[in-house]
């Protein structure tokens, strides 16, 4: 009897079959060996499922940004046991942290620290007691972490911040104002032109105060704290969650918005504009996953599904009925 | 891949994966002695890659346990070897503690952060090529042009990337124990450029 594979070689070979399908269309040839493979073993199957959820979770790397260097991040967030991040910065060596600091925009985290995004720019900025703060594009924070609290303001923009636990320092986003707690929390706080503030939280617990009476709110809900909604809590699908959240993942999803609200949501992350000129067309509904920094092929998709003409001119992308044929 | 598969690994990177360290416990103290957890774990994951449709499915840690539950049994009752107090205790573990969701649990844990820590640790030329392509996003065929060395050669280097963090996400995330045993020789012999191999 041939020698049974180990699990390790079922991963192994999973891998490579992922790796080959990232590549490119598989030729018949191949196509015929995958799935000799997959038949040949009840685990193969079940291994190139999860190999391929691996490759496609690690896509959201494109949200690390063209200016992600592995080396500087690695001397940041694994500082060798025993010593503080500050001394690993100085123990990695001034370039290295330079390089860092530019890369991740990482303070040592001093009184007063900001971090801020340009336009299309997504930046994750890992705090010193573990927690996190992924900016969206066009955003500004400022961080001041003292013994009492962990506290960070929302200047402007959007924010997801990953609180790891602590409850004895709770962790404070300042934003108009209005002060949101919490000791473990994974949460977003968006403070937009033209936009209500709201907060949207989705995983632990959050607690507003500032407002009229306090409220404390659960994962998957969002409330508004400015505008004519303002303090009332509303419940929220998981998966409506998870579309709001999808800029995450470099990603804007959409459903049933209409295509002139859509292609609003795309101008916060490029100068490309999408202007839709006909306003029958603005109202057509959209649904789909989009990468945020790619209007010209978010307008390509609409144009082909809505049978609309699309131009591409020199600062945007016109969309207009294309007349009856 | 297709729509439906994409649907599906999407569902499953999202609500199996990542329970894949709490099975893995439950199996290394419930799975009768001879049969590895990770062949369990597998064969689970090929039943839930061949179901028709997984809408039903609202417990879904439950369900991965379940699945993997009759894995067991299946091989048990194959086997015919196994006494019937092993087949007893087995019904008695039916119920694997429930504890914590997840997501309660991973919640200081920035899935990106993990990534970024992750693609950290790969080996030299493997991080290159895998940086490339899921940071940068360029595909294979450039990369390889960039790197000098061949598509093939490229292509291995993506697949030991995932076979990384099929190792560093399933086994509960960032165990440095785990990854001295990637301190294997790159595929091309070093040429000298590899130290400054991230700055492009």
């Amino acid at each position: 009897m041939a020698k049974r594979d180990t699990s390790r070689d079922i991963d192994q070979a999973a891998s490579q079959w992922t790796a080959r399908l990232d590549r490119g269309p598989l030729t018949a040839e191949e196509e015929a060996g995958l799935q000799a493979w997959l038949g040949g073993d009840p685990r193969a199957k079940g291994a190139l499922l999860r190999a391929r959820a691996l490759s496609m979770m690690s896509e959201s790397a494109q949200a690390l940004g063209e200016g992600f260097d592995p080396v500087a991040f690695e001397a940041i967030v694994a500082p060798p046991p025993g010593r503080s991040r500050r001394q690993a910065l100085l123990w990695a060596g001034g370039a290295t942290a330079a390089a860092a600091l530019a890369a991740l925009g990482v303070g040592v985290a001093t009184a007063g620290t900001v971090v801020r995004t340009r336009r299309g720019e997504i930046r994750l900025t890992p705090l010193e007691d573990g927690s996190s703060v992924l900016l969206n594009t066009d955003s500004r924070i400022r961080i001041r972490y003292d013994r009492g609290e962990r506290r960070v303001a929302l200047l402007e923009g959007e924010a997801y911040f990953s609180v790891a636990r602590d409850d004895d320092r709770p962790f404070v986003v300042e934003v108009d104002g209005r002060r949101l707690t919490t000791s473990q929390a994974g949460f977003r706080v968006r403070r937009l032109d033209r936009a209500p503030v709201e907060v949207l939280v989705n995983q632990g617990r959050v607690d507003v105060a500032g407002g009229k009476p306090g409220l404390a709110l659960a994962a998957n809900s969002r409330m508004a704290l400015s505008g004519p909604a303002a303090g009332r809590p509303q419940r929220l699908a998981p998966e409506t969650v998870t579309r709001e959240l999808a800029w995450r993942d470099g990603k804007l999803a959409f459903e049933g918005e209409p295509l002139g609200e859509a292609a609003a949501a795309f101008a916060r992350y490029s100068d490309t504009t999408i202007e839709v000129r006909d306003p029958v067309l603005a109202r057509e509904p959209v649904t789909g996953l989009f990468a945020a920094n790619d209007p010209v092929g978010f307008s390509r998709a609409v144009a082909r599904v809505f049978d609309a003409r699309i131009e591409v001119e020199r600062h945007g992308v016109v969309l207009t009925r294309a007349p009856a044929s | 891949m297709s729509d439906a598969d994409r649907e599906r690994t999407r569902w499953f990177l999202r609500t199996i994966l990542p329970h894949e360290p709490a099975l893995r416990g439950w199996l290394s103290r419930a799975a009768p002695s001879g049969m590895d957890p990770e062949d369990v774990i597998q064969e689970a994951y090929t039943i839930l890659a061949e179901l028709e449709t997984v809408e039903g499915i609202r417990h879904p840690k439950a369900y991965l346990f379940q699945v993997a539950r009759s894995v067991i049994m299946r091989h048990v009752r194959r086997a015919r070897i196994v006494s019937i107090h092993a087949v007893d205790d087995l019904e008695r573990l039916d119920h694997p503690d429930d504890d914590a969701s997840p997501e309660q649990r991973t919640i200081d844990r920035d899935e990106l952060r993990q990534l970024a820590r992750a693609i950290a640790a790969m080996p030299l030329k493997t991080r290159e090529a895998f940086v490339l392509r899921r940071v940068r996003g360029l595909p294979q065929r450039e990369i390889a042009a960039r790197m000098r060395i061949s598509e093939n050669t490229i292509e291995t280097h993506i697949s030991r990337g995932v076979l990384f963090l099929i190792d560093w996400f399933g086994r509960g995330g960032n165990r440095r124990s785990q990854t001295s045993k990637y301190a294997e020789p790159e595929i091309a012999p070093r040429d000298g450029e590899t130290r400054h191999q991230s700055r492009h």
